[in-house]
């Protein structure tokens, strides 16, 4: 496993595919809490750290337990359909997590999230990223999971940093009434993806 | 939410004047993601009206069992227990469409709309409120998700349902606007429905008041 496959992964995840502008992931929030660059930053790291930890966790309980209890039996994939309901519950419990962290050590970040940081939960970048290090075939080792998952997470950061740097700047300019608020910031996250299609081509 | 109104109102408000997707801007990642073909948007509305029912029934008829602090556990257990089945069924039966939704069919456990119906109203609610409710709901959701759907279908590949709607030389010329069904165009076409949403809303409310 050479350094170059990793990095092939992580720019790919990263720029090429990232999970918001390119697969549609984690849009509540990219919509959501992309106001103030500081509290969108924020978010991002908070879901960065989710989301890696659930790729090895989740990687680790389809391919240590769901996988080898199948084939104890002969039907490697007999217990796939827990996968779901196995998925979610690791990331639940890795928001409460978090949550308690923030909680105990950083206050003020845990006030300014409010209702958000349940729902990271619901935020469907990491349940996405989790299902696609399952379906896909480069991430079926741990370490390039890991790494998939982490760059999932460091594109979801890019993404609404760069989208909360331009909302500040929307605030001062004359927006049609109908467009103002949600309208105006699904036209600009469409053009920011545009841009991201540039990025189509590098990697693979 | 007190008992007020009757249930076909409720329904209505699901699918008008509270659209999830148009309105409340619940259900994002779906709505963008799916909506390059009317084929995949209708599929992916009926398998949502399906979670939605089944997880309202089931909340509202155990509303009186489930202990507060643990309800929104016992919420995404049940709505992943029926996206199971829904996905499960749609690789049985709709092979070729379920391979085109790929993860966004098991991604329908942390659809926000879903959580918001089993908290808002069914679990305050009985079951005939509680279904009539998760009806007019996804009834909203696929005709959001539908109007999309055409809008970047006919654009895009110039087919609607797969059949060709626009002129030959147009698609065969290589006119077709490819943008609308890559990420971009969802975002636009998103964008600019919302905003043609929010102005005949605006128009409404003036002439109720005028």
């Amino acid at each position: 496993m050479s350094i170059g496959v990793l990095l092939g992964i992580l720019l790919s995840v990263v720029l090429v595919n990232n999970l918001v502008l390119a697969g549609f992931l984690g849009i509540c929030p990219f919509l959501g809490v992309s106001r103030k660059v500081g509290m969108a930053f924020g978010m991002g790291c908070a879901v960065t750290f989710v989301i890696t930890v659930s790729g090895v966790v989740t990687w680790l309980i389809v391919h240590a337990v769901l996988m080898p209890i199948g084939d104890y039996f002969g039907r490697p994939d007999m217990l796939y359909f827990l996968k779901y309901v196995a998925f979610i519950m690791v990331i639940a419990s890795m928001v409460q997590l978090v949550e308690m962290y923030l909680k105990k050590f950083s206050p003020p970040l845990y006030t300014a999230f409010g209702v958000f940081l349940p729902l990271i939960t619901t935020n469907c970048a990491i349940l996405g990223a989790c299902l696609y290090i399952d379906m896909k075939s480069e991430t079926q080792n741990l370490l390039n999971a890991a790494v998939y998952a982490l760059g999932g997470g460091i594109g979801f950061t890019l993404a609404i940093t760069i989208m909360a740097g331009i909302r500040e700047h929307i605030q001062f300019s004359d927006v049609p009434k109908c467009l103002r608020g949600a309208g105006i910031t699904l036209l600009v996250a469409g053009i920011l993806a545009m841009a991201f299609t540039g990025f189509t081509g590098i990697g693979k | 939410m007190a008992e007020n109104g009757s249930n076909l109102q409720q329904f209505k408000e699901g699918v008008f004047s509270n659209n999830p997707v148009l309105v409340q801007l619940l259900g994002m990642c779906p709505t963008l993601a799916v909506t390059n073909s009317l084929e995949n948007a209708l599929v992916m509305g009926m398998a949502v009206t399906f979670v939605v029912v089944m997880s309202n029934l089931i909340t509202s008829l155990l509303r009186n069992l489930i202990k507060p602090h643990v309800r929104i556990l016992i919420f995404t257990i049940t709505i992943a227990t029926f996206v199971t089945i829904a996905d499960l069924a749609l690789k049985a039966y709709l092979f070729d469409v379920a391979r085109k939704l790929g993860a966004f069919v098991p991604l329908i456990i942390v659809n926000c709309i879903i959580i918001c119906r089993a908290e808002v109203v069914a679990i305050k609610s009985g079951v005939s409120r509680s279904l009539a409710d998760a009806l007019g709901i996804g009834l909203g959701f696929t005709m959001a998700l539908c109007i999309l759907g055409v809008v970047r279908e006919v654009l895009g590949s110039g087919t609607l349902l797969n059949q060709h709607v626009l002129p030959r030389d147009f698609i065969e010329g290589g006119h077709t606007w490819v943008i609308m069904v890559l990420p971009p165009g969802a975002f636009l076409t998103l964008g600019a429905v919302v905003g043609v949403v929010n102005h005949l809303r605006e128009r409404r409310a003036k002439g109720g008041a005028a």
